[in-house]
């Protein structure tokens, strides 16, 4: 087997390992009442990404035992996931920004509407349709602008509110633990969805491969917001909490 | 002009500063009421029984009556004019103006304090 497509393959397991880890991890917090919307929803978030990577290794896999059937349907359960993997961010921030689930609900629910135009139109192209290159699967969505609208509105409006609730919380004046606390995982975020967006459309193989690479780096982030190493403990003060 | 005086909501902003060991001004609730009504009043008499109108939900006569006299009277926040008739001067405008900026203060560190809350 070439070593590039084990490569591609290790990196997407890795992100989907650690993805689900990720949701793992955080499904055994502590639930307050008022941070178990905002929880759920990254569980939810955490978990499609993983079931997107998940598809997309095992795709790979297929696509070069030319196991045709196994491929089409891992990129029709990668696309599902990938058609929805924004609805759980946007109720996240809305949830986090206003505080109310109902307006958090229907607003994400915009994105949900989104999601299922974009898989209408990414089936009716026809996934068998689907070129892929040898060691990876860049597919022919490429250069179809329609599609590129679809993943623009459904990954750029997400990204734009991430920064902004990034921003919100960098020019406050908070303690240092509070601030690695809370903005970390929020930088993991953006630079999944950065990359995810990159991933879908870039045209090289090298360039899809980087993406991954920065999307593990992006959940790697966000763990070390969960767990911090010893030393920035120190530092930092994360885990006082007197 | 004319504005509603929310009671309860001035507790929430009087406990607030109680909590940072604020007792006097913002962390006084009489006084943030009193004020308050003194303020809406701007320009016209306030009567005590206005006052008492808000505060006999949580302070008995005599304290509000001695509030009257030790801080806001002595102090130069209001003039009496009448019979418990009250009306507030330039430096009881300040006061009032200071006491509007220490309730967006509260408005703001409690917006930023829930959003903190609610990121797990």
């Amino acid at each position: 087997m070439n070593s590039e497509i084990i490569f591609n393959i290790l990196i997407c397991l890795a992100i989907t390992i650690s993805s689900f880890t990720l949701a793992w991890v955080l499904g055994k917090n502590k639930l307050k009442q008022n941070n178990k919307p905002s929880l759920w929803s990254l569980i939810s978030l955490w978990s499609l990404i993983g079931t997107t990577y998940l598809a997309k290794s095992i795709g790979i896999f297929a696509e070069y035992l030319q196991h045709q059937h196994l491929n089409v349907a891992m990129l029709n359960l990668g696309s599902v996931s990938f058609a929805f993997v924004s609805v759980p961010l946007v109720f996240f921030i809305t949830y986090v920004i206003v505080g109310d689930i109902k307006i958090s609900s229907i607003i994400s629910s915009v994105f949900a509407i989104f999601g299922i135009l974009y898989l209408n139109y990414f089936h009716s192209i026809g996934v068998e349709n689907l070129a892929s290159t040898d060691h990876s699967l860049i597919t022919s969505i490429s250069g179809d602008i329609t599609i590129y609208m679809y993943i623009i509105t459904l990954f750029l409006i997400p990204i734009s509110m991430i920064l902004g609730l990034l921003l919100l919380l960098l020019l406050q004046k908070l303690p240092r633990r509070t601030h690695y606390k809370k903005t970390l995982p929020l930088v993991g975020i953006s630079l999944v969805f950065d990359f995810m967006v990159l991933d879908i459309l870039t045209f090289t193989e090298t360039m899809q491969l980087s993406a991954r690479i920065f999307i593990v780096v992006g959940i790697v982030l966000t763990f070390l917001a969960y767990f911090p190493p010893d030393t920035h403990q120190k530092k930092l003060k994360v885990n006082d909490y007197s | 002009m004319s504005e509603e005086i929310d009671v309860e909501f001035e507790k929430e902003v009087a406990s607030f500063y109680q909590s940072l060991g604020i007792n006097q001004g913002p962390g006084d609730l009489q006084y943030r009421v009193i004020l308050r009504v003194l303020k809406k009043n701007d320009g016209s008499v306030t009567s005590f029984s206005e006052i008492r109108n808000y505060t006999d939900l949580f302070a008995d006569r005599g304290s509000i009556g001695s509030k009257m006299k030790t801080v806001f009277q002595l102090e130069g926040l209001v003039n009496k004019v009448k019979w418990s008739g009250y009306i507030i001067t330039d430096k009881g405008r300040i006061a009032s103006k200071f006491l509007d900026e220490t309730t967006e203060f509260y408005k703001d560190t409690k917006q930023y304090k829930d959003i903190l809350d609610r990121m797990p």
